[in-house]
Order: structure tokens, then C-alpha cells, then sequence
């Protein structure tokens, strides 16, 4: 045995004997001599079972944070043989099945004193939260076909949740998320539907987030949970949709339609805009025509169905109203008439246009009248400028008219003088 | 009116009018471009003060002040307009009376200072119509005037120096738009006054000059300023209101959106009319010419023709002796060739990025 060998032996027993396997090995030699041994062996291998992972861990951020195979997986780094580095003795695992990769990553994930070593502001959490979810219950009533912490974060190169390459990146999660819940023969089996993803790429949650980069727009987790994935109560669909649509919730929670739903068992806001597939919503929803929403339950004649009508009328009133003043003033801007003061006016049409919108989730008419009628005031009051413009213009052209008749006949008079002159005094006699 | 004149002494003046004598040839027509020029002055004065009763010249406040005369004021708009389009008009008119100067050779001795006078009437001019152009403080201005003084930046030594005093600052800010409103409305005026003054007693104490081919035949036809002349010249006046007046009424002058100084510049800024042919050239030259920076050596090229074109009449002395200043002529059909090439390829869409 050479003197090196001897003192990684030494080493490895000082760190299987007396340091628990989740704490890293303090100092840089003492970290890379503790990984070393593992690395060499499985880069030497070269095996597409147990090379990978070795070449993937020098990316992981618990490898950077000075974490080593042995933190995970037990065993001894520093043996030369591979029996000996294995030894279920030295505290060698292996492998973990999916039931214990929980608990694992919760030796450090869930114990606050360790967290802090590294990370103090990060929840410890996470594993009582998968106790709750779908997957965590599966997963300890024996069903290891769910998704655990390596399922979405990976298992050796794994990324802080900030870096845009990792999975659980916001714009990488549904696509991780649909890794499973695309799978038909998976879904299949545990009675889901595999179509998510595809319903979710339509929605305009999913266009905020992957066209505009929006990265406060909503993806799986933001409505299922992460750690604690479930979908939402009947009862909470408004209390989830709410943590963005606040207006939007606060409305419909003081409309008669919060009570009917919760009775007749109707998912809120879910109920009109779809769960996955949520589209921009139009005036068309309050419309008795193909996109309306509304007629589904209303039958037409009733007194909900006129109350659609009734604030679906008073929308496209004000919308009409406003761009035939916006249109107008249009008209006068490409004229030449100073048309900004009207136009930042007119502004405020739009806003109350907006609000009526917002406020049909009191499902009301008179509130979205009220705010209809705010509206009205001020595009016919852009549109009476834009007339006003328009007058001003035909008189300014009618002073031009005669402005020009009158330089015009002065000109004639001039050139008559100036002819007399010369007539009668020829200019340089 | 016998208390008056006692006191004023009119009588000399109107003798002296009486006595004014204006050559009647072929050229005569270029005559009025400077009394067409000197009205035109008056109309930007006199919309001026009115446009000052209600501008407002702060950042905050230059832009709105504005936008309330083209919207609330009565007539705001006409004078707006009529002031915008005149500078134009102005600028227009300036130029020509100093073409038609320069080729009927009215610059030959003895009336070498009328012409200095009249080169640096051309630049005020010019300084007007910079210093005017950010006063709206909308989006065009205020990037275009970045771009102008950034070119006496240019000037080795005092340039940075001067571009700060012209900025009052590192950049273009309000403090900007007061200076330029202060050189505006009053620096320019007052040197404008001195030097207008100077080159119209020049004007009649030399009177008309007549062309060299006019001069050789000898002594011709001529009409009496006053009334013949000044006649013939309110007819141009007038013709210059109706042309005014339509435009403003027409197509009133735009006023854009309020500068925005965090915002990016945005594409296709470019100064007045009067200022393309220069801002093009600019393009044109290398980041560095010989270790010298292209633009400097352009601003130099720039500084050099403004100075020829000062003493041209010291410089083409073969024209005082009464020979033909062939090479002058084509050197200025080729500047001006030249400059209207830059000033169509400047509007020119495909003109306008560097080459």
C-alpha cells in the first residue's frame, strides 16, 4: 500500500466513522480528496450507467456548495477497491429507490441547522409540503411511478432553481412537469389526462411567460404548488386564480355567483375560462353566440341570460363609443391639429372600458354600468373636441379663403398702381 | 405734424428715399430676395413676441406651453405655424439673396463689408434656427440638438469647452432650453440688430450693385425706390403672407411628443432642411483619418468653407479688378451641387445610415 493510499484509507475512515454523510468535508483538500476516489473510478469505467452521473456532479450545485458522491451515497471515496468503497459497512447505499430519495434530500432539505450552513433564507419545508401532495402520498402508499425530488431537479447535475437552464427554471417547468403528465401510458394508469401541456400551450398564461418573457406569469406550480403539487379545491380555485386576479376575485366573491357555484359545485373561475387552456377572454363570453359563456347555464329568456345581455350591450357601447372618438381625433391629428391633450383624455375612456370588463365579475349589470357611463362621458366628450376640431378646421380654411382674397385683391391693386405709375411716369425717364 | 418733423427730421429721410434709384436689367428680379429676406425677419420677430407672451421655456413646462398656444390660445396656432414655417421661408430666402450675391458679384469693392455683414446675417440666421428648434422640447428637437452640439465638441482644445457652454452641462437638459431660449430671444436679437443695421446703411450708402455684363454696357434704365420699387416689393410681401398663411392653415406645424431624455433616440433623427447637407457629410468620413478623428477633420472642413465664404470678396480680388472669376463660379456651383446631393441623400430613407 503506498504512503498515499494509506492516508486516504485513513481519511475515509476519520469521515465514515465520525462526520455524518450530509456535511461536507471541510476544507478543499480534504473535499477533493473525498471525491476523487469515486470520480476516477466511475470516469474509468466508462459505463453509460455509472460514468454519466460522475461527469454530470461537477455542475451540481451541492458539488460547488463542497458536497461529494459519499454525501448522497454513503460508502468509502477513499478505497482503492471497489468492494471496500461500497461496503454497506461504511455506510455505502447505493442507489436510493424513489420511496427514500424524500427523505434523503430532507436530511439536509429539512433540517433547518443544516440549511443554515449554506443557505438561510431557503424554506425546510419542502418534505413536509410533499407529504401533502399527490405525488407524495402515492409515493408512500407504495406507488414509486410519481414524481420525487429527482423527477423535476435531477439527480447529479443538479442547478439552483435560479439558473435558466435548470428544469424547475420557470420557462423549462411545464415541459418538465409534462415529462410525466404526457406520458399517455403513465396518465393512463393513474386515470390523468396526458393533454396539460398541449391545453396549456394555447392559454395566455403560457404566451406571457414563454413569448414576453414574462417570468411572473403563471406555470404549473404557480396554481398546483411545487413541493406540495395538488390541484386546487372546487372550493380555492377563486382563492388561487385571486393571488394574481385580485380585482377579478374580490368581485366574484361579493357576486351572487360565488354562493350558486360553491351549491352546485362549480370549480369558479375555471367554470368560464377553462383550468389549462385559458384563452383571452372577449366580450363575446357575455354574447348568446358560440363564445358565450354565459348561456351555458342561463337559458335564454331567463333573468341571468338578460343580465348577460344586458352588460354585453353596455361593453360594446363604450367600445364603439370610444373609437369613433379615438378614430375622429385620428382624423384631426393627420389634418394637423393638436390632438395630444384630447387624446390623453380619451384615455381615460379605455381605463373605464377596462374596469366594466373587470366588473362584469360582479355579474351585475348596474356595476358595469356605472362604469360604462363614466366612460361614455368622456369619449363623447373626446368625440365632441374632435367635432369642435373639425369646425375649426373648416374655419381656418374659410379664413384662409378669405385671407387669401383679400392679400389677393391687394396684390391687384398693388400691380394696378404699379402699372398707373409706369404709365404715367416710365420708369428711368 | 410741423412740431414733429422740427423734432424728428423726417424730410432727410424722405429725401433720401426720394432720391434712391434701383437699376432696371435683367437681373433686376434678384434684387427683392433682400427686402423679401428683411420681411421676412420682421414676420419671425413679430410672431416671435407674440409666441413669447405664453411660452414657457423649462423642461417641464416648454413642451405644454406650447401645446396650449397651438390648442387654447386664439390664433395660437397661426402664429405657432406661421413662425415655424417662416424660420423656414427665412432660412430659404437668406440663402438665395447670398447665391444670387455671390454670381451677380455684388461683393466687389467698395462693398466687401456689405458681404462680410451679410455672411454672418446668414450664420445668426442659421443660429436661430438651431437655438429655435429645441425650444418646443419635443422628441426630434431635443435628440437632433444632441447630435448638433456634439459637433462643436469636436473642436480640438476648446471644443469639450464649448460644447459644455453651449449645453450648459455634459448633456442636453433643461438648462439647455434656457440657454438656447436666452440666445433665442435675446443674444442672437441683439447681435442680429447690430449687424441688419450695419448692412443696410451699407446697402444705401453703396446702393444697388450692378452685375459686371450690366455694368460694361454703362449707364441703363433705373426706377425709383420709392414708390416703383417698394411697389414691386409689397407685392412679394404679400405673395409671402398668402403662402404663409396657407401653409399654416393647411398643414399647421407639427409638435410631436414631449422630450423624453431617458428614452432611446428614436430612428431617423435628422436636423432642419438647412442642416442635411452638413449632417451627411459627417457620415461620410472615417472614424480616423491619418491618427485624426474623421469628425474633426470634418468640422474643420466645415469651419474652413464657413470662413472662405466670409471673405470671398478678400479672396476673389480679380473680381474688384474687373475680371471674370471663372474658377470662384465653379467652385461654388460645385459646393452647391454638392450640398443639395448631401441634402437629397440625407432624405433619402436608404441615405440615411452611415456608408
Amino acid at each position: 500500500m503506498t504512503s498515499r493510499s494509506a492516508l486516504l484509507l485513513a481519511a475515509g475512515w476519520i469521515a465514515a466513522s465520525s462526520v455524518p454523510a450530509a456535511t461536507p468535508p471541510v476544507t478543499p483538500a480534504a473535499r477533493q480528496a473525498a471525491a476523487i476516489g469515486c470520480v476516477d473510478c466511475h470516469l474509468a469505467l466508462d459505463d453509460d450507467r455509472v460514468s454519466p452521473p460522475a461527469k454530470a456532479f461537477a455542475d451540481d450545485v451541492h458539488a460547488r456548495a463542497g458536497f461529494t458522491c459519499a454525501s448522497c451515497h454513503g460508502g468509502d471515496p477513499r478505497a482503492e477497491d471497489q468492494d471496500v468503497a461500497h461496503d454497506p459497512k461504511k455506510g455505502f447505499r447505493g442507489k436510493p429507490s424513489p420511496r427514500d430519495i424524500p427523505q434523503l434530500c430532507g436530511t439536509c432539505h429539512a433540517d433547518a441547522a443544516a440549511m443554515k450552513q449554506f443557505n438561510p433564507s431557503l424554506r425546510v419545508d419542502q418534505l413536509s409540503e410533499y407529504r401533502t401532495s399527490h405525488h407524495g402520498k402515492r409515493l408512500f402508499e407504495g406507488d414509486n411511478s410519481v414524481a420525487t425530488c429527482a423527477s423535476c431537479h435531477g439527480a447529479h447535475g443538479i442547478l439552483h432553481v435560479k439558473d435558466s437552464r435548470s428544469p424547475v427554471y420557470p420557462t423549462r417547468i411545464a415541459q418538465t412537469c409534462n415529462r410525466c403528465h404526457g406520458d399517455v401510458g403513465l396518465m393512463k394508469a393513474h386515470k390523468l389526462p396526458a393533454d396539460v401541456y398541449a391545453k396549456y400551450a394555447q392559454s395566455v398564461h403560457h404566451q406571457a411567460l414563454m413569448k414576453k418573457g414574462d417570468l411572473s406569469a403563471p406555470t404549473c406550480n404557480s396554481c398546483h404548488g411545487n413541493h406540495g403539487a395538488a390541484p386546487p379545491q372546487v372550493a380555492s380555485v377563486a382563492n388561487v386564480c385571486g393571488t394574481c386576479h385580485s380585482v377579478f376575485a374580490d368581485e366574484f366573491k361579493a357576486s351572487p355567483h360565488w354562493e350558486a357555484f360553491a351549491e352546485m359545485g362549480l370549480p369558479g373561475c375555471v367554470t368560464c375560462h377553462e383550468n389549462h387552456a385559458i384563452v383571452h377572454p372577449t366580450d363575446e363570453f357575455l354574447s348568446t353566440g358560440k363564445e358565450g359563456k354565459c348561456t351555458s347555464c342561463h337559458e335564454p329568456g331567463t333573468e341571468g341570460a338578460r343580465a348577460a345581455a344586458a352588460m354585453h350591450a353596455d361593453i360594446l357601447s363604450l367600445q364603439r363609443e370610444t373609437e369613433a372618438a379615438r378614430a375622429a381625433l385620428r382624423r384631426e391629428a393627420e389634418a394637423g391639429m393638436e390632438v395630444s391633450r384630447a387624446q390623453f383624455d380619451l384615455s381615460r375612456a379605455d381605463e373605464a372600458l377596462t374596469k366594466a370588463r373587470a366588473d362584469v365579475h360582479y355579474f351585475q349589470p348596474y356595476a358595469v354600468q356605472q362604469a360604462v357611463s363614466a366612460g361614455m362621458t368622456v369619449a363623447r366628450t373626446a368625440r365632441a373636441e374632435a367635432v369642435r376640431m373639425r369646425r375649426d378646421r373648416e374655419f381656418r380654411r374659410k379664413g384662409l379663403f378669405v385671407s387669401l382674397a383679400l392679400i389677393g385683391l391687394a396684390v391687384a391693386g398693388l400691380v394696378f398702381k404699379i402699372r398707373d405709375n409706369d404709365r404715367r411716369r416710365p420708369p428711368g425717364a | 405734424m410741423a412740431w414733429l418733423r422740427d423734432r424728428i427730421g423726417w424730410e432727410d429721410i424722405a429725401h433720401l428715399a426720394a432720391k434712391k434709384e434701383v437699376p432696371i436689367h435683367r437681373y433686376t428680379v434678384f434684387y427683392y430676395l433682400g427686402g423679401m429676406a428683411l420681411f421676412l425677419f420682421m414676420v419671425q420677430v413679430a410672431t416671435g413676441i407674440l409666441l413669447l407672451l405664453y411660452y414657457r421655456p423649462s423642461s417641464a413646462e416648454a413642451f405644454e406651453s406650447v401645446q396650449y398656444i397651438m390648442a387654447e390660445v386664439p390664433f395660437g396656432w397661426l402664429i405657432r405655424s406661421i413662425h415655424s414655417w417662416g424660420a423656414n421661408l427665412f432660412v430659404g430666402v437668406v440663402v438665395l439673396h447670398l447665391i444670387s450675391v455671390f454670381f451677380l458679384k455684388a461683393y466687389r469693392a467698395p462693398r466687401e463689408l456689405t458681404w462680410i455683414s451679410g455672411a454672418v446675417l446668414l450664420f445668426l440666421t442659421l443660429g436661430f434656427g438651431f437655438s429655435g428648434y429645441l425650444l418646443p422640447w419635443n422628441t426630434l428637437s431635443y435628440f437632433a440638438t444632441k447630435v448638433g452640439t456634439d459637433v462643436p465638441a469636436q473642436i480640438p482644445g476648446i471644443g469639450p469647452l464649448l460644447a459644455q457652454i453651449l449645453r450648459g452641462g455634459s448633456d442636453v437638459t433643461g438648462a439647455t432650453l434656457s440657454r438656447f431660449y436666452g440666445i433665442h430671444v435675446a443674444i442672437l436679437p441683439a447681435i442680429t440688430t447690430l449687424f441688419l443695421g450695419l448692412h443696410l446703411i451699407l446697402v444705401q450708402r453703396h446702393g444697388m450693385s450692378l452685375p459686371p455684363s450690366v455694368e460694361r454696357r454703362g449707364p441703363g434704365r433705373s426706377m425709383k425706390f420709392v414708390p416703383d420699387f417698394l411697389l414691386r416689393d409689397m407685392v412679394g410681401w404679400l405673395t409671402a403672407v398668402g403662402i404663409l398663411a396657407a401653409l399654416a392653415a393647411l398643414l399647421p406645424w407639427e409638435l410631436g411628443r414631449k422630450a423624453d431624455p431617458f428614452s432611446p433616440a428614436p430612428a431617423g433623427i435628422r436636423p432642419e432642411w438647412y442642416f442635411l447637407s452638413m449632417f451627411q457629410a459627417l457620415k461620410y468620413f472615417p472614424s480616423e483619418i491619418g491618427g485624426v478623428p474623421g469628425e474633426m477633420i470634418g468640422v474643420f472642413l466645415f469651419g474652413a468653407i464657413a470662413a472662405a465664404l466670409v471673405a470671398v470678396p478678400l479672396l476673389d480680388r480679380g473680381a474688384s479688378a474687373g475680371r471674370p472669376s471663372v474658377w470662384w463660379n465653379r467652385a461654388a456651383v460645385l459646393a452647391l451641387a454638392g450640398a443639395v446631393a448631401l441634402t437629397i441623400l440625407a432624405l433619402l430613407p436608404a441615405g440615411r445610415p452611415a456608408p
